[in-house]
């Protein structure tokens, strides 16, 4: 099965059709657990990003030699390894950002996203495409996280980046992890919404 | 069968290769990891004595680390301190009663020496062997210009669960100037607590007189006193409001009783034990004619 997308299509799939929360709904124990504020879910976004596009190149440039009966725990290594290299590095030469993302940085071994990934996508593909798909699907983990973030810190503590924008707070209820799932499903509604008006206004045309 | 050993051995490989590609990432961060620590301690300590970015460290205030050991020989025991002298450092063994046994110079260096294992290991062979060396606890001398300004404690104590860690400044008259909860495991909601700004403040300002009765009280912490404690009022109100509750006991913390307890004694065993140990510390300094970095 060949790749026939170019790197853009790869991105933008990640990011618009095959969005990872809005359209594959996978990893939503800990995205919707920590998306309580802007911050952390770009911080969540950043760490998910990096280790998405590191293990796609990684099993992508080994698929070859990896026994189809060990995959899995292949690629679970894979991602503890990057995971850990990853949560070195920053502990040494960012200690700053750290002490803000290093909780988050461990909790990445456990995300279903980039096993599905894997799975799907960069054991069968060349290291270059995978390359641009783990990019693609870190980017739209990163982008819903902040969406998700957005509308959860402006309605839960009326604030913006940690700045007070509202100078109330509206429903506190937003800031608690359940509903993270309200806004999740309120999100994919408007987004499916979005997608079948341009799909029915497309069609129109033609 | 076969199916399993290339599994098996397939397996293996992966390991070794993840094994590989972490502890060379391991290796090659590790020294820039114990810088961080180090700096990070350092600020922990400077914060501590109430210096932070608004409030820049004098440029000549320095920090000299003393350690203290205790030296078992079969049956008898002496206590060991390493001590940061005008050049190098220097191991001085005193017995029970305070009197000088021995005082050696330690070839280590100003880095080597705050690495836990260099240390004990220099300070292993300058007592010589067949002598038990363990360490006991260390104190940090804080100087400017030569002149003693404070001292920084490092202690450890029981409390409703297990230990807590604590990280004490005390002025040379071992008048607390801060209290800090480096570790504990106390609950959530209850003990945990202990780590508030408004439960910790309560001991800034605590004479050495004050501290041998202070106590716990099971009262409600008035709302004032709270808001000062916590820093959410000006600074010259707080200082008004804190001289006024400054001669009381220490409130315990709702539903924390015991744990406050345990930080009180804990916190007050630590400076007491501390104001016998440098008398007889100073007193054996100033007989002998050693000179000291502090």
């Amino acid at each position: 099965m060949a790749n026939d997308k170019t790197s853009m299509q790869l991105i933008a799939r990640g990011i618009l059709s095959e969005n990872p929360i809005f359209k594959l709904a996978l990893s939503m124990c800990p995205a919707v657990g920590i998306s309580t504020t802007v911050i952390n879910g770009l911080m969540l976004g950043v760490a998910v990003l990096f280790v998405q596009v590191f293990s796609s190149v990684t099993i992508s440039l080994f698929k070859n030699r990896i026994h189809p009966r060990i995959r899995i725990p292949t690629y679970t290594l894979t991602i503890a390894t990057w995971v850990t290299v990853i949560d070195l590095a920053l502990a040494a030469y960012l200690p700053d950002a750290y002490a803000k993302m290093g909780i988050f940085v461990k909790l990445i071994v456990a995300f279903a996203i980039i096993t599905m990934r894997l799975e799907m996508f960069a054991c069968k593909e060349s290291p270059n495409d995978s390359f641009w798909d783990g990019l693609g699907m870190g980017l739209g983990f990163l982008v819903g996280m902040v969406v998700i973030g957005f509308v959860r810190e402006l309605l839960g503590s009326g604030a913006i980046l940690g700045y007070d924008v509202l100078g109330f707070k509206p429903l506190l209820f937003f800031i608690l992890p359940c509903a993270g799932f309200f806004v999740v499903g309120l999100m994919m509604a408007f987004f499916n919404w979005i997608e079948l008006a341009y799909k029915q206004a497309k069609g129109k045309k033609q | 069968m076969k199916d399993i050993l290339t599994i098996v051995l397939r397996l293996t490989i992966t390991c070794i290769m993840a094994a590989t590609v972490m502890g060379s990432a391991f290796i090659i961060t590790n020294k820039a990891k114990k810088h961080n620590e180090h700096v990070n301690e350092q600020k922990v300590r400077y914060s501590l004595l109430g210096y932070s970015t608004a409030k820049p460290i004098p440029g000549n205030m320095a920090l000299h680390e003393v350690y203290r050991y205790i030296v078992t020989d079969k049956e008898s025991q002496s206590i060991g301190y390493l001590l940061p002298g005008k050049e190098g450092f220097f191991f001085l063994t005193l017995d029970m009663e305070g009197k000088v046994i021995d005082n050696k110079p330690v070839p280590i260096e100003e880095s080597a020496v705050l690495e836990k294992d260099l240390r004990d290991k220099a300070v292993q062979e300058i007592a010589g062997t067949g002598k038990g060396v363990t360490f006991a606890d260390q104190t940090i001398v804080v100087t400017d210009n030569g002149k003693r300004v404070a001292y920084l404690l490092d202690g450890k104590f029981t409390g409703f669960k297990t230990f807590i860690g604590v990280m004490l400044a005390v002025d040379p008259k071992f008048t607390i100037v801060g209290l800090e909860i480096l570790e504990h495991e106390e609950d959530p909601g209850l003990g945990a607590e202990i780590e508030r700004d408004y439960f910790r403040n309560q001991f800034k300002g605590k004479t050495f007189e004050m501290l041998k009765d202070l106590d716990v009280v099971k009262e409600p912490l008035p709302d004032e006193y709270y808001q000062a404690l916590e820093g959410n009022v000006e600074a010259a109100d707080a200082a008004k409001i804190l001289a006024k509750y400054g001669d009381r006991d220490i409130y315990a913390l709702t539903g924390a009783t015991i744990s406050s307890r345990y930080v009180n004694t804990g916190v007050k065993g630590i400076i007491k034990k501390f104001a016998y140990r440098l008398n007889i510390l100073d007193a054996a300094l100033a007989e002998r004619k050693i000179e000291v970095a502090f």
